[in-house]
């Protein structure tokens, strides 16, 4: 081929490439726009720092190494994980951009074998599972036959834990197979879900039902085909909002369940081993699975008896059991705050994309404040405050193309909670399941048949590439 | 006879393939659909039961047909009509081609202004309530609502514009059915007003829509918000429902000229719901509705679950 012709056929792609929007990645700078956070180090809340009221901090710290726990088949201070289990530490998968976020460049799952977290002989890998993607649980939306047929009449939706405690020191007689990852995966009958950062859910679970309801009142009428409803509490019926459905009421429930489904310690709100969803329509766990731990159910109690310690609330921290620890860890996480001088783009780029997001209409859904907390008897810092987590904390119907064909409470399988955006700057991972690293790929993966997110993408697309680049900017200074 | 046999044995090829594809969940499909839309038949038409074809949207339930040129195309199937009674229509975006020749996009949605969630009862009223809680940092009002005349009938045009996007966004609303159906614009350029207007003064109507929305007596029932109450309903009896659950189930109902339930539809219930009330509709008895001394179809809307009355405290209150 001529050189010259070449040449021009570079010249010409060259430009578009140079001007088309890209997402400009993992924003880097001070750890969640917080100036003395480090990756293992998150902060807590302001008033918490300061000690209102006195030993909460202590809580706090408390909490943070409850997270971080080291959980193990027995034979330690922290025994009960399994016999099914996704992971055996809080903070090996909410780990980014520092202990409490989401998930890590490296996944830990991937490294569960080679660092005796699992027994290789007796567990293999599932494929999903790699070095350098997102660490996920699996869930199968059907029960399957026994050939692996997918019974679409039958909906699961339950999580398939990865591994089994079999082969590992003291679950000798405990013999469990993984589930038929292999054969669902064959049948396209597997969808995953990512690990929910939790900084800032204080503020989010201090948000009475009314200011929720009169922040979608606003949206009642907008032009841009969006509605949206509430995830209801079942027991309740006041608006539930963790979790990637809002199935979840409290910071405390999705503690209990976490610690039970992801690694299947027992607890005072789950007191009984799980099984897998179709264990649990046999006969449920074999015999020699049970009270592995050997100290009795739950295996995460509060602690009547404690160390007797000269500091009253290092005492009365450790009373409390280990999910209530999580939820207060949680509780008191600060939330990530913007860089808007210092993300991609700069100031300039920070406002101008701001505005963007508004008039295409993301903030309809993405509303970027809530105001105000309720008033809170933890601390101050959770009174009456702004909650700017981009968020309705509303379920919507997002299409056929996110659907995951897995009901919660009252979110069908097309439903999903609005994800907060908070934090997003340093995200790895986007949309449930993390199929994208790529914010502009998750952008317009809202967009499918049957989603309420049609007509702002089809508003997002109209803008410029200039225009659309400084949306990404500006979700990545967030 | 050779020939039948390869016939049966294609079929039977045909057969194991399709059954070799049962062995996989369909992609792309929801099958776990939650709360969802139904009816209690299959030829009544429905609002969300539109169709979208290159050129044209025609919708039966409201009577309308809009035609569209070359220069548009059908965009994606909205969502399922929500729980406070709002419709996505149809989406109509533009054919590829160069950027400059884009015409914009068109969404259109329907308000069932028996659910709203506004209190508004008005076209002019969700209207005004739409540019009332538009963000006036972000968006400037170019056109105030106001009422007009387009193809024989009432509208209300409102237009506002997003400096920042450069985007326009016109909207045309009407009456029907006690409906408010609403026609938005999207584009680059406000003058696309004009395209619009001219569009729309030429959409065919018949049924609900035609005349002004006076249509034939007899051919579409007549809405009357909160009709079901003490003074219309001779006999009802409560759904039983199996569990308990915490969504608002809007339904609409046309009711014959004998005073019967004769169709249902629910803009969103779970399956046991709707089989619930099914059940209990099935029992209601109305008093015929009279028009002129002639009984008449009436069509209504009801709410059980969240934010359900009790029907004993229902004022029928007759609007159009």
């Amino acid at each position: 081929m001529d050189k010259r012709v070449v040449f021009l056929a570079v010249c010409a792609v060259v430009p578009a490439a140079v001007l088309a929007q890209t997402d400009p990645g993992v924003r880097g700078g001070a750890i969640n726009g917080q100036p003395g956070a480090t990756a293992t180090r998150p902060l807590p809340l302001l008033s918490v720092i300061e000690e209102q009221p006195r030993g909460v901090l202590e809580f706090f710290q408390n909490g943070l190494s409850r997270f971080q726990d080291v959980e193990t088949v027995n034979n330690s201070a922290n025994v009960g994980l399994g016999p099914r289990f996704n992971m055996n530490q809080c903070s090996a998968c909410h780990a980014q951009p520092t202990i409490g976020g989401s998930g890590a460049a490296n996944n830990p799952q991937f490294a569960a074998i080679g660092d005796g977290v699992v027994d290789g002989a007796t567990n293999t890998m599932p494929s999903f599972i790699t070095a350098h993607g997102p660490t996920r649980e699996a869930r199968f939306p059907f029960f399957m036959s026994a050939s692996g047929a997918p019974l679409t009449g039958s909906p699961n939706g339950g999580v398939e834990d990865l591994f089994t405690v079999s082969g590992l020191a003291g679950a000798a007689g405990c013999s469990l197979s993984q589930p038929a990852f292999a054969q669902a995966l064959a049948a396209n009958n597997v969808i995953y879900r990512i690990p929910t950062p939790l900084f800032g859910a204080g503020l989010v679970e201090n948000l009475d039902d009314a200011t929720l309801m009169a922040n979608k009142a606003a949206q009642a009428a907008n032009t841009l085909g969006i509605t949206g409803t509430f995830n209801r509490n079942g027991n309740d019926g006041t608006i539930a909002r963790f979790g990637w459905k809002a199935q979840n009421k409290s910071l405390l429930m999705f503690a209990g369940e976490a610690y039970n489904v992801e690694m299947g310690i027992t607890n005072e709100l789950f007191p009984n081993e799980r099984p897998l969803p179709q264990e649990d329509q046999a006969t449920g766990l074999p015999a020699g699975c049970m009270n592995l731990g050997g100290k009795g159910y739950p295996e995460d109690a509060t602690n009547f008896q404690v160390t007797a310690s000269a500091d009253q609330a290092a005492q009365n921290a450790q009373v409390s059991s280990d999910i209530v620890m999580f939820a207060e860890f949680a509780r008191l996480l600060a939330p990530p705050l913007p860089a808007p001088t210092t993300g991609p783009g700069g100031a300039s780029a920070f406002v101008a994309g701001l505005a963007l997001f508004k008039s295409v209409g993301c903030a309809a859904c993405h509303t970027p404040t809530l105001n105000a907390t309720q008033a809170s008897q933890v601390t101050p810092s959770l009174s009456k405050a702004a909650v700017n987590a981009f968020s309705d904390f509303e379920i919507h119907d997002m299409g056929t193309g996110l659907a995951d064909n897995v009901s919660q409470g009252g979110a069908g399988g097309n439903q999903f909670r609005t994800a907060p955006l908070w934090g997003a700057g340093q995200r790895i991972y986007f949309l449930h399941d993390g199929r994208t690293s790529d914010l502009l790929v998750a952008i317009r993966a809202h967009a499918s048949s049957g989603s309420e997110a049609n007509e702002v993408v089809e508003n997002f697309n109209g803008l410029s590439p200039t225009q659309q680049q400084e949306i990404l900017d500006f979700v990545r200074s967030l | 006879m050779g020939r039948c046999l390869a016939s049966v044995a294609l079929a039977a090829v045909a057969l194991l393939m399709g059954a070799a594809g049962a062995d996989e969940v369909p992609r792309n499909t929801l099958i776990v659909k939650g709360a969802w839309p139904s009816a209690s038949d299959p030829t009544t038409p429905l609002p969300e039961g539109g169709e979208l074809a290159a050129g044209s949207y025609q919708n039966a339930y409201f009577g309308l047909t809009l035609r569209f040129s070359s220069r548009w195309q059908p965009g994606l199937a909205g969502p399922p009509p929500s729980d406070s009674g709002a419709y996505v229509l149809a989406q109509i975006v533009p054919a590829a081609g160069p950027a400059a020749a884009r015409p914009g996009h068109l969404l259109i949605s329907a308000q069932d202004m028996f659910f709203t969630a506004t209190a508004t009862r008005s076209a002019l009223a969700l209207i005004n309530y739409t540019s009332e809680h538009l963000d006036r940092s972000v968006y400037r009002i170019e056109e105030a609502p106001r009422e007009t005349r387009l193809a024989g009938r009432s509208f209300v045009r409102f237009a506002y514009y997003a400096p920042a996007a450069a985007m326009h966004w016109q909207v045309l609303a009407t009456e029907i059915r006690c409906h408010v159906v609403e026609f938005v614009l999207v584009s680059a350029e406000g003058a696309r007003m004009a395209e619009l207007l001219q569009a729309i003064d030429r959409m065919p109507q018949t049924g609900a829509a035609a005349d002004g929305g006076v249509a034939a007596a007899g051919e579409v029932p007549l809405c009357i918000a909160n009709y079901a109450g003490p003074d219309t309903l001779l006999e009802h009896e409560e759904p039983r429902f199996t569990e308990s659950r915490f969504n608002s189930i809007p339904v609409r109902i046309v009711i014959d000229g004998a005073g019967r339930v004769k169709h249902i539809h629910f803009l969103r219930a779970f399956p046991d719901q709707a089989h619930a009330i099914t059940d209990a509709l099935r029992r209601w008895r109305f008093k015929p509705h009279l028009l002129d001394g002639r009984s008449v179809e009436v069509e209504t809307g009801l709410v059980f679950g969240r934010g359900a009355a009790p029907v004993a405290a229902l004022a029928p209150a007759a609007s159009r």
